[in-house]
């Protein structure tokens, strides 16, 4: 049916993919690459691209982001947009549906991301042939109409020889830096003068260097941070996620100015791998622990109590310091959560804030709650302890034995970071190369006259008022030279 | 460290900056005003002369009023850098650490980014833009207490801190240029306005500025992120302050690219810069409205 029907005016409303000939189902899909590497390549899709992830950018600015982890508990997320609503209202649901709240994990952007991505990859191989072509077979020779015509232009005539002439332009350009390239043919003398020819090469490396960063942003995923990594003074605790590592905290220091504002945080830290200690110093804010590609961070502090527990046999089933991490909600107390190994219970131990005061739990006492991990809202066993006193909840033997601090630690590999520092380094190398040294290009020619040479010498040039004057000077020291 | 003569003389250095400031701010805008009513008597004087071209008076008196102006804005430059430099000694770090500081330094950059593009370019009318810009920054720098905090543990890292403020402070003020030429530039036909400088070369200045200041803005960046690698166990944590800063520099990376596109040359492009400065100022003053982690000493509730 479609071949009688071809070269019809139906043709052209009918599928492509239906017609049997091979030109009609080749050429649309050749088409529609091509159109999508123009576009691609285009200057204003890129504009458009960056211009879009700044807006969306902007609004992460400006709209409260969502803490990370909170999307992942409905709860959580139900009570920060309330909180939300209590700001913006009923836009609240447009903006959430929109995933204005979590813009940088937005489809929105990551989208952008990739497309800007790929438009700059698209526009470094578009260009890379040409830089190439430029810095490596320049033209020498240029066209008469281009000599007349270019942005800038200048013409000299000299009482001397062709060959004379020629050489006084070379100096001339070689005194400017430049370096020149020249040809002989029935019209004359071409020479062709090139500045920083690698300059140009700057851009493609800030084009790829984005490229880096990004691959070792995605690279990054595959490590892991974790931000609250608690651990009480002389306890030792495994690193896990996927490494032998360990590490036990010896000693907590917070100093403070007299005007009561932090001055210091500093932990006295020793770090196992695999049982065999690796590593043992003090780390602060700005001084981390590095290890491998696993890194420690000094972030937080507070409390700890060192628990002993003992099962009915008189067996000591825990003993570790417990760093209470949470705050309650009015702010009063700390908790803290253990487990007993071998059994289902969960275990709080609540003290008192420093500084506030309760009236259940006093000073140098801790509430133990204790839970089966099935059921966490009905205790099994309660009780108020006092340091040094063992107590028995649950079945169990509690000890507190005494109050202690905790460090807080953010534990983080980033397996993409070398690639992001290496693309970071990259892309200020690439900027600086372009615009410290911006290539400048300028072909002369020389022919003879009457009376002498003529001499032309043009450049196409964005406005540039030193370019200007490196080329106005160069006109003046050929008209000077060729006397 | 308030009583220490260094903090003394650098506290008389930033009054003394002030009112240099201030002073060239009024020579140019008398010169203007003055050459204004030159050019109206002058023309006036011509219709009466029978159509000669004297001018009298105007030209000469205004020109030494603005070049007058200029060399106290350098030494406005003077006092300013000695202020720099007192404050480090008296504190012991760059001065960069809370908001006046950083207010004093910021209009240090864009009243040195001012002066070398004058200098090379001969536009005194730029300083009608950057000399109130510089005066603003200095007047708002006298609204905070110029007590010294001590430093919060995350800032101690006089390294970092005093070269990615210090390079920031650089990109800054070449933007502050660059949107003056812009503004000038906005303001005026595309056939140019008498008295102000030609459109043509208020877009090259414009693109100087964001050529010097663009790749500063990049290093800005770059050292941010080594920082927080440091300090917050991340390279990136999309605080504000950082979220902001990479608005701004994609603004002004759209602009470098905008220049090639046909019709977004002149016009278009100058409108981005207005952007690219409002971006600036929000990255700039971003801490004032919202938290984050780029906190500096003075400005905690
Ligand atoms: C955030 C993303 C980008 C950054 C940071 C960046 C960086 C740069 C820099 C610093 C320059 C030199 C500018 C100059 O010489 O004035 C440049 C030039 C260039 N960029 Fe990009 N670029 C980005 C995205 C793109 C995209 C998406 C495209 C393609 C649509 C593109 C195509 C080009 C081209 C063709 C040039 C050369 C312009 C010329 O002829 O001078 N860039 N880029």
């Amino acid at each position: 049916m479609s071949t009688s029907l071809r070269g019809d005016a139906l043709s052209a409303a009918q599928d492509p993919l239906d017609e049997p000939e091979g030109r009609a189902l080749s050429l649309p899909v050749g088409d529609v690459f091509e159109r999508l590497w123009h576009l691609l390549i285009s200057m204003r899709t890129g504009l458009a691209l960056m211009l879009f992830l700044g807006f969306l950018t902007f609004i992460g600015t400006l709209l409260t982001q969502v803490p990370a982890g909170t999307q992942a508990v409905p709860s959580a997320y139900a009570d920060f947009l309330d909180a939300m609503r209590a700001k913006y209202g009923g836009w609240t649901t447009v903006f959430d549906a929109l995933g204005l709240f979590a813009v940088f994990s937005s489809i929105w952007f990551k989208a952008t991301l990739v497309l800007l991505t790929t438009s700059i990859l698209a526009c470094s191989i578009n260009r890379a042939p040409r830089l190439w072509r430029q810095a490596v077979h320049p033209r020498i020779a240029a066209s008469p109409a281009f000599l007349d015509h270019a942005p800038l232009a200048g013409y000299v005539a000299v009482p001397i020889a062709v060959d004379h002439a020629a050489e006084v332009v070379r100096a001339e350009l070689k005194r400017h830096h430049f370096r020149t390239l020249v040809t002989t043919d029935e019209d004359g003398v071409a020479i062709f003068a090139d500045r920083f020819r690698w300059g140009p090469f700057g851009t493609v490396i800030a084009h790829l260097s984005l490229i880096l960063i990004l691959g070792g942003a995605v690279l990054g995923m595959g490590g892991f941070r974790n931000t609250d990594f608690a651990v009480a003074i002389g306890s030792t605790v495994p690193v896990g996620n996927g490494t032998a590592l360990s590490l036990k905290a010896t000693d907590f220091r917070d100093l403070y100015y007299e005007n009561g504002s932090p001055a210091d945080y500093v932990s006295h830290l020793v770090l196992y791998d695999n049982g065999v200690q690796v590593a043992e110093r003090d780390i602060r804010v700005n001084d981390p622990l590095r290890y491998g590609d696993v890194t420690f961070y000094q972030s937080f502090f507070g409390p700890a109590a060192d628990m002993v527990v003992k099962d009915s046999t008189g067996k000591t089933v825990f003993d570790q310091g417990v760093p209470l991490i949470w705050g309650s909600n009015d702010g009063k107390k700390s908790i803290g959560q253990l487990t007993i190994p071998g059994s289902d219970l969960v275990v709080y131990v609540i003290g008192v804030a420093s500084g506030k005061s309760d009236a259940t739990i006093k000073a140098g006492q801790l509430q133990v709650e204790v839970y089966s991990s099935a059921n966490q809202t009905t205790p099994i066993g309660l009780q108020v302890v006092d340091e040094g006193k063992p107590a028995t909840i649950a079945g169990l033997d509690f000890t507190f034995v005494r109050e202690r601090q905790f460090t807080g630690l953010i534990v983080a590999r980033d397996p993409g970071a070398l690639f992001v520092w290496a693309g970071a380094l990259a892309l200020v190398l690439g900027v600086i190369l372009v615009f410290l040294f911006p290539s400048r290009r300028i072909w002369a020619r020389v022919r003879g006259s009457g009376t002498g040479s003529d001499v032309y010498v043009a450049a196409a040039t964005r406005h540039d008022m030193g370019f200007e004057s490196t080329f106005r000077a160069l006109i003046d020291g050929v008209q000077e030279k060729g006397r | 460290m308030e009583g220490t003569p260094f903090f003394k003389l650098s506290e008389y250095s930033f009054v003394a900056g002030l009112l240099a400031v201030g002073l060239a701010l009024l020579g140019y805008v008398l010169a203007i005003v003055l050459s204004r009513l030159g050019v109206r008597r002058s023309g006036l004087a011509a219709a009466g002369a029978g159509g000669g071209t004297v001018s009298f008076g105007g030209p000469s008196i205004t020109a030494g009023l603005a070049t007058y102006g200029t060399i106290v804005a350098w030494l406005g430059l003077a006092f300013l850098t000695a202020w720099l430099i007192l404050r480090t000694i008296a504190v012991g770090h760059g001065p960069f650490a809370n908001m006046y500081e950083f207010s004093v330094s910021f209009s240090w950059g864009v009243l040195g980014a001012y002066l070398v593009f004058e200098r090379r370019y001969h536009l005194r009318t730029l300083g009608l833009i950057a000399l109130p810009v510089t005066l603003l920054m200095l007047l708002y720098a006298t609204t905070i207490p110029s007590t010294n905090e001590p430093l919060v543990p995350a800032l101690q890292n006089n390294l970092l801190l005093t070269v990615h403020v210090a390079v920031a402070i650089i990109a800054y003020g070449s933007f502050s240029i660059a949107f003056g030429a812009a503004l000038l530039y906005l303001i005026q036909p595309a056939t140019g306005r008498r008295g102000l400088p030609r459109p043509e070369i208020l877009d090259e200045i414009s693109y100087r500025a964001v050529v010097v200041g663009f790749p500063f803005l990049t290093l800005v960046i770059v050292l941010g992120a080594l920082w927080a690698e440091v300090a917050w166990g991340t390279y990136w944590s999309w605080d504000p302050k950082e979220t902001a800063s990479l608005v701004t520099w994609l603004i002004y990376g759209a602009y470098l690219h905008a220049r090639v596109v046909r019709g977004w040359r002149g016009r278009n492009s100058a409108l981005l810069l207005m952007l690219g400065f409002g971006a600036t100022l929000f990255t700039y003053f971003g801490n004032l409205f919202f938290g984050g982690l780029h906190s500096y000493a003075g400005l905690n509730q």
